[in-house]
């Protein structure tokens, strides 16, 4: 893994970076496909190498994602925002998940957790409903959108972990959010 | 009876008597006159009772907004404590203990510190100088003496009626070397007491989670002295709440990853998992009698109010709807439960019969109300709400009516009452940083306490 990093992580990261840009449904398609033929190289030096008999093809594949996929799937995964005081989807976090749930078909493996977040305003034990609530409608719209909710469970943090540690509209904004991780 | 004459000051405003105000003895004596047929033994013991209700008498107004900050109609006692004195000056530090006293009573809003010579209180033949007190308006004089004995920090105290020349209290305390802290604090629970019907709690400890990152659980005197750090996990601990027996904690805490329900026994620093269902194990309260806890699960979808036993079965789930629901907090004769909800589209305060039942809306007056902690005698409720775009201290009757907003600079958050109801400990930026400030039950007296950055305090019940 350590020679192969060097070269697929800066590869398969700027085309993501480009898709994000894009927004076209192909493009993560197709780099997933280039991501896992890259990483399927990578990943053979961290698991096995050989499955020393056919039994253990099916338990090969049924086990850990492959640590560059799961950052590869985390590099693309947007972050869902929200207004104030609010769990609604508003059209842009609509947009987000649509995307994230296109990424998430194609890495069936990988698991997620979505992180839900407030800003700092308010009290701190209502913050971590609110924030429990925004995970839910995160995931719940996943599930519309074809995503085995079984796949992903969440957490809330309330307002304890911001993002952006201003005191400001700007900071705020940022940390009102569903960060979805992608785990194994 | 006999017929007493007492001195009132109105509207008096800082913690100890200055010199413009000494150099005001003529329009004191006024008052003196004006007050003196009406008033009798036992005016001013009835004044210091019923003071926190009289300051929220209410007005007949459904939930009137009133700001309260500065109410100049309450009447501080003038009293005087005089500095301990001691025969073995290199050892015992009496200066320093009456010092804590003092603080102690003036962070109740009741008294007013007024600062005296030194020799006053020990004048006239060893006795106080009750003539020159009585001029300067004085009305309650503490005195001690502090000696070593053995490995014990012995004080010898006294409380006095200046205007009787009369001895109200006399009391000797005893302690290791090391509480040297704790002897002031058992001394001004008595002249609480002995003033007011109603012991202090200076004896207390209040608990908070630190504002950093890890967010460790700490303890401290409700001064703010003998900081102890209660949690070592280096993850998110939240939302600490005491057992009635003051032994131990209950906390919500992301040691394992998520937000679960855990207990901690402060003593021995013992812990264990109370409730870790998927999803949130949030804002836990035991019931006064400590045989129930409340808390917001949302194992089932939405976060929801349960009773569960202190072991951590579910006995009862008692909200329904489709708000979150979070923050329960007892009455003080366990009927009912006080928690927020926004099932309304923003968060309120609702309450609900501990056997279940329509939960009736509390709070009307802003668009954003969290936090309630019931008051120890029943009547009133704190919590926090949005005015003007932020956020305050408030109190409010349990009828809805006479809502008090006692903050007003900064953010203020996570109110919770003392023990003896005559105190509120919260959270405040308004210095800069998130710290932990008292304040009495009107607000007049705000004071920042914790050593440390901090938020969500619990203030912990007497220990004797």
């Amino acid at each position: 893994m350590g020679a192969g990093s060097p070269l697929t992580r800066p590869v398969s990261f700027a085309l993501f970076g480009r898709i994000s840009r894009i927004k076209s449904p192909f493009y993560p398609l197709l780099c997933l496909i280039l991501l896992c033929a890259l990483s399927a190289g990578c990943a053979q030096k961290v698991v096995k190498p050989n499955p020393p008999h056919p039994g253990f093809s099916g338990a090969h594949r049924a086990g850990p994602v492959a640590e560059q996929e799961l950052q590869a799937v985390q590099a693309n995964l947007k972050v869902i925002y929200f207004d104030y005081d609010q769990y609604t989807l508003v059209p842009d976090a609509q947009a987000a998940l649509q995307y994230n749930a296109q990424i998430l078909q194609q890495a069936p493996h990988v698991r997620i957790v979505a992180e839900g977040h407030c800003d700092e305003r308010g009290a701190a034990e209502y913050n971590l409903a609110l924030g429990e609530r925004r995970a839910r409608s995160a995931v719940n719209f996943l599930a519309s959108l074809g995503i085995d909710p079984q796949r992903i469970s969440t957490v809330s943090y309330g307002s304890e972990l911001p993002a952006d540690p201003g005191h400001n509209e700007a900071a705020w904004a940022q940390n009102r959010r569903v960060y979805l991780r992608a785990v194994q | 009876m006999t017929k007493r004459k007492r001195v009132l000051e109105p509207g008096a405003e800082g913690s100890a008597v200055d010199a413009k105000s000494r150099n005001s003895m003529i329009g004191r004596r006024k008052i003196d006159k004006r007050f003196a047929c009406r008033t009798r033994s036992g005016a001013l013991l009835f004044l210091l009772l019923f003071m926190p209700f009289l300051a929220v008498m209410p007005d007949f107004a459904r939930a009137k907004l009133v700001i309260d900050v500065n109410d100049p109609s309450l009447v501080r006692m003038p009293i005087a404590v005089g500095d301990f004195i001691s025969d073995q000056p290199g050892i015992v530090n009496g200066a320093e203990l009456a010092r804590i006293l003092k603080n102690d009573l003036y962070l109740t809003g009741l008294f007013q510190l007024v600062e005296i010579d030194p020799a006053l209180p020990y004048a006239a033949n060893g006795g106080p100088d009750f003539q020159k007190m009585s001029e300067m308006g004085i009305q309650a004089l503490v005195s001690g003496q502090v000696h070593v004995q053995g490995d014990q920090l012995v004080l010898e105290a006294r409380l006095y009626d200046v205007a009787l020349q009369k001895q109200e209290l006399g009391k000797r305390f005893t302690a290791g070397p090391r509480q040297a802290r704790q002897i002031a604090h058992r001394l001004g629970d008595r002249i609480m007491g002995q003033l007011t019907g109603i012991p202090g709690c200076f004896s207390t400890r209040i608990a908070f989670a630190g504002a950093g990152n890890p967010r460790e659980l700490f303890t401290m005197d409700f001064d703010g002295h003998d900081l102890r750090q209660l949690t070592n996990n280096g993850s998110i601990n939240l939302s600490p709440r005491w057992s009635p027996d003051g032994r131990s904690l209950l906390f919500t805490s992301y040691m394992r990853g998520r937000p679960e329900t855990w207990w901690l026994e402060t003593a021995t620093g013992r812990q264990a998992l109370i409730s870790g269902r998927p999803g949130l194990n949030a804002a836990a309260r035991y019931a006064p009698d400590g045989r129930e806890i409340a808390l917001s699960l949302n194992h089932e979808g939405i976060p929801k109010i349960f009773i569960i036993s202190p072991q951590g079965n579910i006995l009862k789930r008692l909200t329904n709807g489709r708000g979150n629901d979070i923050s329960p907090s007892w009455s003080p004769d366990r009927s009912t439960i006080a928690y927020v909800s926004d099932q309304a589209g923003t968060p309120q305060i609702y309450l609900i019969p501990v056997t279940g039942g329509q939960p009736r809306r509390l709070t009307f007056e802003s668009n954003y109300a969290t936090d309630p902690d019931w008051s120890p005698r029943g009547d009133l409720l704190t919590f926090t709400a949005r005015i003007e775009g932020r956020f305050q201290i408030c109190a409010i009757r349990t009828d809805g009516t006479d809502m008090r907003v006692l903050t007003r600079e900064g953010s203020n958050q996570a109110p919770a009452w003392s023990p003896d109801g005559r105190m509120i400990v919260f959270g405040s930026n308004r210095d800069g940083q998130s710290r932990i400030w008292i304040m009495d039950a009107r607000g007049v007296v705000q004071a920042p306490i914790s050593p440390v950055p901090g938020k969500a305090p619990a203030w912990g019940p007497e220990v004797r």
